[in-house]
């Protein structure tokens, strides 16, 4: 039986059995290569359900929606490592509660998808704590490393002209599992910190905010890097300030569901290069 | 409609001569929103301040911008006279146009356009200034004071004899510290135990102090006049209830051959053991590390001797938490390890000692009760060679400060060596003689006159060992030549340097620490005793090397800034606290983590029929201190500072 035969047959279990309300899943997008998330509330629907290789957006954004949770019924999930490790930080910040979660964990390698074994979050940690020691995936592109070469003042002209390119749609945001704000702070005008218009310094305000509200949270699923329309590579950002992270504090990011904050809590034996 | 008032300071040549301040006034004067615009030489002078409250009256002010000295001379007289004419005290600002302007430019030109972008800048956030009132809290009246040597000991008898209940910490068995290791006491020559071990008892029998020795704190939280303080009382494994000091396991212990840390490890001591022989309590500990029933699991013969039962091999580490409304840190020093100097043999050859060790071997409680006499063999040396600034400013090998008592106690050295070996001989290699204090100059001058201590003036190159001699090769620097002498004991002046766990105490509990690991005072001459954290004051060498009378004088500053904190019943404090938008805050949590005061909470937000809609963070405004932590963590911009509100701080930007 194929994993996504497996999982629809959990989904219809969990379903019928009132185990679950729903099933945060994936479902054929508009064409053969897309995959647009599905919410399955019925065991009727199951069929819909498809799991492949295309099946990349990290769907744990959606468990944070307004009142999904708050009848404290549990909600099934769709979800690779990456949104594993987002439901850890959600949990620690206490955006849900953990255990109303139930994971359908796979993974994605080349075109084989493989079952990830595990229910709740917890059964997870190998892997996760794998994923930290193994090399960090970014790594292998050519851009990022061509980045790490520039001085800085070309790296300075790199990031303006692609800054310059952003629309301040905001898609970056909407995407991303850890931008659950009620009110952004781009949306708060009393001050105006960030300027609204789409012109350089507003811009690069809004991209360097997000970049450090984004530090020692981001799971670097990508979500963000995908949703841009104007093709800003984001993940490069974002895995440079998670690299920073666990190189300075060890911290890295969706370890457990109890994990503190980076930049809320301190330890004793912290680095503190940057106090002189 | 903003009605301010802007008062330009000349401070005298401070600000007049590099900043045109009447230009200066005349552009305030045409910013939109300023009522008054004036100079005046020095408005913190009467006069001055009576001008700002007649402004206030005559113009109905809504706020006063002085622009002057730092904020932290003067913003509290401007606040005052402020609240005297009837203005709220917090639509006050300074524009510090001195430190940061004046004092650091040459151009009068650029300085006085920085004045004009500082002072306006300061105007914009003034108009948004909001009225506050002070906030009160409750004081807790009672002192920790850390550390039982003689600076902790006087602090803490300073204040109970005030009538103030005081808990003494100690982390070692005894009270003492360092003094009570010493012989006798420069420049007088009294004898150290003799002065010091009545002032332990006083402590020890004082009705207002309680006593916590072989104790060490574990956390502090709180804030000034409410600390809450974690004391780990470590297991000594003799009931202290039950002990009565009566000696009778210390003879009978068989591990009798452990270095002790007291002698300095030129004697020995038994597993259970007392620091010394007045130690303050006499309650013995036992040395797990040492013990033969820890090691091996068999003896016991301490429990066997004793007749009270008061051995009890499975005690535990205990914790008591202690409220405090004032925290004296009185942690001491440690003596530099000499080994970094190969040169000089210390550690390799026995004959080549510390000034501490010295000490030991001078004093009538000491290991050689009182007899100088060479460790390596127990001969009386003839001719003695002492090495000044040996680590003491020395930047490539030791530190860069001067220790300042090592050449006081190296004449004390001296001298008692000229009394205790008849005819010796003393060589004294030193770079200068800094004996300032009362009686200190004419003390080193005996050595010299009465005592005939040689002083040369230069530094020692090498220490070697020949024919049972240590050679010592040096310069005569006012003779221009080199010396060779051959010696039977060499005495290094070892810099004083901070507690080797200072910084992670520092860190404990709050406070700033230099380089070094000495802490920092608030203010290097006008708040010398007082740490950067408010209710927490520093005495004795802690805080930088010290001798006994200047220790003694420091703890006593810290009793009366203790006793002025204690001397109301409620404190006044700052209304600068953070408030929660609670509307946007996302509920993450991590103001409640990244807060260093604990004073934030979880709410709950209840529908009318009492069902939680949403959880937000809750400031606490008794415990904030307003350092801001939280503000600048919240990602939806949900906290603010009172005081420093967001659209105040953006609008000073706006400003400039």
């Amino acid at each position: 039986m194929s994993i996504e035969e497996q999982y629809r047959t959990r989904a219809k279990e969990l379903l019928s059995g009132g185990a679950v309300k729903m099933v945060i899943g994936y479902g054929k997008g508009s064409n053969a290569k897309r995959r647009r998330p599905i919410f399955i509330s019925s065991a009727d629907e199951v069929e819909r359900l498809v799991l492949d290789d295309a099946c990349i957006t990290n769907l744990s954004g959606y468990l944070v929606s307004e009142g999904l949770l708050s009848d404290e019924k549990r909600v099934a999930v769709f979800l690779r490592p990456e949104g594993i490790r987002a439901i850890n930080i959600l949990a620690a910040e206490s955006q849900l509660d953990a255990e109303q979660i139930v994971i359908f964990g796979f993974d994605v390698a080349g075109n084989e998808v493989t079952a990830l074994k595990g229910i709740n979050v917890e059964e997870f940690s190998d892997i996760i704590d794998s994923i930290k020691e193994g090399a960090p995936e970014a790594a292998e592109e050519e851009l990022f490393e061509k980045i790490e070469k520039m001085s800085p003042q070309e790296r300075f002209s790199f990031w303006q002209k692609e800054f310059a390119k952003c629309i301040k749609c905001y898609a970056c945001r909407q995407a991303c599992p850890m931008c659950y704000c009620r009110r952004c702070i781009v949306d708060s005008n009393q001050p105006q910190w960030v300027n609204t218009s789409s012109h350089t310094l507003g811009n690069f305000e809004w991209n360097i905010v997000r970049a450090f509200h984004l530090s020692g949270r981001c799971v670097e699923c990508g979500n963000c890097d995908r949703a841009c329309p104007v093709n800003i590579p984001l993940r490069l950002i974002n895995h440079r300030m998670a690299e920073e992270v666990l190189g300075a504090f060890d911290h890295f990011a969706g370890t457990s569901k109890t994990q503190e904050p980076v930049l809320a809590s301190f330890k004793k034996d912290d680095s503190e290069t940057f106090i002189l | 409609m903003a009605k301010i008032g802007v008062f330009i300071c000349h401070c005298g040549e401070n600000i007049g001569a590099k900043v045109d301040c009447t230009k200066l006034a005349a552009a305030m004067g045409e910013h939109p929103g300023v009522a008054v615009s004036v100079e005046y030489k020095y408005f913190c002078s009467d006069p001055g301040q009576e001008s700002v409250k007649r402004a206030i009256r005559d113009n109905n002010l809504t706020g006063v911008v002085v622009a002057a000295c730092s904020p932290r001379m003067h913003e509290a007289t401007f606040r005052k006279a402020c609240a005297e004419a009837g203005l709220n005290p917090y639509l006050c600002e300074i524009a510090n146009i001195r430190e940061q302007c004046s004092w650091v430019h040459t151009d009068n030109d650029q300085a006085t356009e920085k004045a004009m972008d500082i002072t306006r800048s300061m105007v914009e956030k003034v108009k948004r200034n909001n009225k506050l009132q002070p906030i009160e809290v409750p004081v807790t009246r009672r002192a920790l004071v850390i550390g039982g040597g003689i600076a902790g000991i006087q602090a803490a008898l300073d204040i109970a004899n005030a009538g103030q209940d005081v808990v003494l910490v100690e982390r070692e068995p005894s009270l003492g510290g360092h003094m009570a290791q010493l012989s006798e006491t420069f420049p007088t020559l009294d004898c150290s135990q003799c002065i010091m071990t009545p002032r332990m008892v006083e402590a020890a029998q004082h009705p207002k102090i309680r006593l916590l020795t072989y104790a060490e704190i574990e956390s502090v939280d709180g804030y000034i006049g409410n600390f809450s303080v974690r004391v780990r009382m470590k297991s000594r494994y003799v009931d202290i209830n039950k002990c009565t000091g009566c000696g009778d396991c210390i003879t009978k212990c068989p591990a009798k051959k452990i270095s002790s840390e007291f002698d300095c490890g030129l004697g020995k001591r038994t597993a259970i053991y007392t620091p010394f022989a007045q130690s303050v309590p006499n309650i013995p500990v036992i040395d797990k590390a040492n013990c033969i029933y820890f090691k091996n699991g068999k003896c016991k013969i301490c429990s066997k001797t004793c007749q009270c039962d008061a051995i009890d091999f499975d005690m535990q580490d205990t914790f008591e938490d202690i409220e405090v409304g004032a925290i004296v840190v009185a942690t001491g020093f440690q003596v530099q390890n000499n080994t970094m100097y190969g040169e000089y043999g210390y550690g390799k050859y026995p004959d080549v000692i510390n000034g501490l060790q010295f000490e030991r071997l001078a004093s009538a409680s000491g290991p050689t009760a009182g007899k100088i006499l060479r460790p390596s063999d127990g001969v009386e040396p003839q001719t003695v060679v002492f090495i000044q600034c040996a680590g003491s400013r020395d930047p490539s090998k030791g530190v860069r400060y001067c220790s300042k008592i090592c050449c006081m106690y190296t004449a004390k050295h001296a001298m008692l060596y000229a009394h205790k070996v008849h005819g010796g001989k003393t060589h004294i290699f030193y770079m200068d003689i800094r004996a300032a204090g009362k009686g200190y100059d004419e003390f080193s001058r005996r050595a010299i006159e009465e005592d005939e201590a040689a002083y040369l003036r230069g530094r020692v190159s090498k220490v070697w060992e020949e024919n049972g001699k240590l050679m010592v090769r040096g310069v005569d620097t006012l003779l221009g030549r080199p010396v060779e002498i051959a010696a039977d004991m060499v005495i290094l002046a070892t810099a004083i340097i901070a507690q080797p766990d200072a910084k992670e105490f520092a860190k404990t509990i709050g406070i700033g620490y230099d380089e070094y690991g000495f802490y920092n005072e608030a203010h290097l001459k006008l708040r010398p005793v007082e740490s950067s954290t408010a209710g927490v004051f520093l005495a004795g060498a802690c805080q930088s090397p010290k001798d006994i009378p200047d220790s003694v004088a420091q703890a006593s500053a810290t009793a009366s800034k203790v006793l002025a904190l204690f001397s109301k019943d409620m404190l006044e404090r700052e209304p600068v606290v953070a408030t929660n938008n609670e509307a946007t805050c996302a509920g993450c949590w991590g103001c409640v983590l990244a807060c260093p005061y604990n004073a934030i909470e979880q709410k709950d937000i209840l529908d009318r029929s009492g069902r939680i809609i949403k959880r937000v963070a809750s400031v606490n405004p008794g415990l904030c201190q307003g350092c801001g932590t939280c503000v600048t963590f919240c990602r939806s911009n949900s906290l603010d500072l009172a005081g420093f509100t967001e659209r105040q701080i953006f609008a000073e930007v706006m400003g400039l």
